[in-house]
């Protein structure tokens, strides 16, 4: 469990991340979200211990950062941005090196080895030298590092960056695995399909937390779930508004080009009662289908990307435009 | 400071340094050179018995060594004068190994990994600080024995007394591993500035240059060898200048910066 009230920190005058709030809770994935710079790197680094935060606080597992922090890493496991491996070792000579880091001693340490070799697919290249991995399977060791220990609490930056679609494939059903064994995980990513896929809830930030929710929540961008329902027949959809409206789940009705499109507070448990009465009042429905927006959509509105990149252009274009920093 | 953490950095950077043919080339090449010139004088006076007063400037040397007979006076002077250049082994040698093995981590980016684990900063240094000041620690020995049997075989075994005096033996129980311990450090700091193991070792080689300038101004200066109070006096010096440099290591080398600048 990790709980994060008011984190800051600054490098010198720039404060690369500001008045961060959230909790992961066991057995939650937790995404990070946003562009190069925007501090998610940084959020890791404070939460595993690795650098001191300039105000705020944070405890992961009820130990707090800055005394507790050694405890921290020790129960943390870390994928970091780059794999970071010793190139002339092997790689069972990298893993034993962490798993002795990590406080694993003989056997315990030799089966550890074995056991997440095992899991990442890389027994059969185990005593080569990591120098001449290709970057997948650099990847796939520093994950396997990442874990050696059993971490209650794992970071994994960019997890599937280089993996070829198999590869990804397998190191994403393992997260599903870490979580159901109840660990918490945090993943940065600028894979936004795999954070849909993967993580419980998002954060999308850019030196602050710009929102945290769950997928389908984010999608909604804070507005009421539209549901659109296709009708066999056109101009039968104004007949059904009347009666849509007065349903209690439904926050707003109305009909568009032969189809009905209704407001709701909670699509996936409203909808089969809607359809359900609608059939009921003689409806013929051919479709029915959330619309929301996508998560890129939702995402680039929230870090400005959009209006940035309009206002670089119009810079291009004019001159006289004053120079937009990015 | 805990033990078993410093010696598996210990045990990676040796695996490491052992796979470096190039670095291991550098660790032996200085040491056999500084041994092989000064000995191969010795023989070539042994084998020719030459005659002193043929020897040109080393003759007004002969003085420092009143006990003994002129050519193995000459002998003697060549073999004690020589010695100071020992000094320049773990001088350079722990340097080039501490830099290469900071510079590769920086490139490799594999600091940041290390530090997320319970290891803790003065445990890595530590670990690598003796991973790179052993070889050459044990190079100089190990020269410096086999330089004394060797020339006392060669020409008389008076030789090997001059050799292992008292004064060369506090030098290498005491300055050889304070100079590997300031050479470290220095590679270590100099290192976390530069990107490139080659620039380290040049910007770190000036620590080479009072050892040169000892050696030739013992030379002209006519002294065979250090006197036991310039060894003492340079146990002081080194082990204030290592002082200095754990003040700046400690700076450049916070968990923070190495997080930050060198990850």
């Amino acid at each position: 469990m990790i709980v994060v009230e008011g984190l800051r920190k600054d490098f010198g005058r720039v404060t690369a991340v500001h008045d961060v709030s959230f909790s992961v809770g066991d057995g939650e994935i937790f995404g990070l979200l946003g562009p190069n710079g925007a501090g998610k790197t940084t959020t890791v680094r404070l939460l595993a211990g690795l650098i001191a935060p300039s105000a705020g606080s944070a405890t992961v597992n009820g130990h707090p950062l800055g005394e507790g922090s050694q405890r921290i890493r020790a129960l943390t496991g870390i994928l970091t941005e780059s794999p970071g491996l010793h190139d002339k070792l092997t790689a069972r000579q990298n893993l034993a090196f962490y798993g002795r880091l990590y406080g694993l001693r003989g056997a315990e340490l030799g089966r550890a080895v074995e056991r997440y070799l095992g899991v990442v697919e890389m027994l059969p290249f185990a005593d080569r030298r990591v120098g001449g991995f290709s970057k997948g399977m650099r990847q796939k060791i520093a994950i396997a590092r990442a874990l050696l220990h059993e971490p209650e609490v794992i970071y994994l930056d960019e997890p599937t960056s280089g993996l070829d679609p198999a590869a990804a494939k397998t190191v994403r059903d393992f997260v599903d695995t870490l979580r159901s064994l109840g660990r918490s995980i945090v993943i940065c990513t600028h894979n936004l399909d795999e954070a849909e896929r993967l993580c419980d809830r998002i954060a999308i930030m850019r030196g602050r937390l710009l929102r945290v929710d769950t997928p389908a929540g984010l999608r909604r961008h804070g507005r009421a779930a539209t549901v659109r329902i296709e009708l066999n027949g056109a101009g039968g959809a104004e007949s059904f508004v009347g009666m849509l409206a007065s349903m209690p789940s439904v926050l707003a009705a109305q009909p568009l080009s032969g189809s009905l499109v209704v407001e709701l507070a909670d699509p996936a448990r409203e909808t089969p009662d809607l359809v359900a009465a609608l059939v009921e009042a003689g409806a013929r429905i051919t479709g029915v289908r959330e619309e929301s927006a996508t998560l890129e959509e939702v995402y680039l509105s929230l870090v400005g990307e959009v209006g940035e990149r309009d206002l670089r252009l119009a810079a291009v274009r004019e001159p006289s435009v004053p120079e937009v920093a990015s | 400071m805990r033990p078993a953490y410093v010696w598996a950095v210990f045990v990676k950077e040796w695996r490491d340094l052992l796979s470096n043919r190039l670095l291991l080339g550098a660790v032996a090449l200085p040491a056999i050179v500084f041994a092989a010139i000064p000995t191969g004088l010795v023989a070539f006076i042994q084998v020719n018995d030459l005659d002193p007063n043929q020897l040109g400037q080393i003759q007004q040397y002969i003085a420092n060594f009143p006990g003994l007979p002129a050519k193995l006076a000459a002998q003697g002077f060549i073999v004690t004068n020589f010695m100071a250049y020992f000094l320049l082994i773990p001088a350079m040698v722990p340097m080039a190994i501490a830099s290469q093995s900071v510079i590769g981590e920086k490139v490799a980016r594999s600091l940041e990994p290390q530090l997320a684990t319970p290891l803790e900063v003065p445990e890595l240094l530590a670990g690598k600080t003796i991973a790179a000041a052993l070889p050459a620690v044990v190079a100089t020995w190990g020269v410096f024995v086999a330089y004394g049997l060797v020339n006392g075989a060669i020409a008389d075994p008076r030789l090997t007394r001059l050799v292992f005096s008292d004064q060369w033996l506090v030098a290498m129980a005491s300055l050889v591993p304070l100079i590997c311990l300031f050479s470290v450090l220095l590679g270590i700091i100099v290192s976390s500035r530069v990107n490139d193991a080659r620039t380290a070792q040049q910007i770190g080689g000036f620590v080479v240059i009072p050892i040169i300038a000892i050696a030739v101004a013992q030379f002209f200066g006519g002294q065979a060898t250090f006197t036991m109070q310039q060894v003492l006096i340079g146990n002081l010096m080194v082990a204030s200048l290592i002082g200095l440099a754990l003040i700046v290591g400690s700076w450049a080398f916070d968990r923070e910066t190495i997080i930050t600048r060198l990850g």
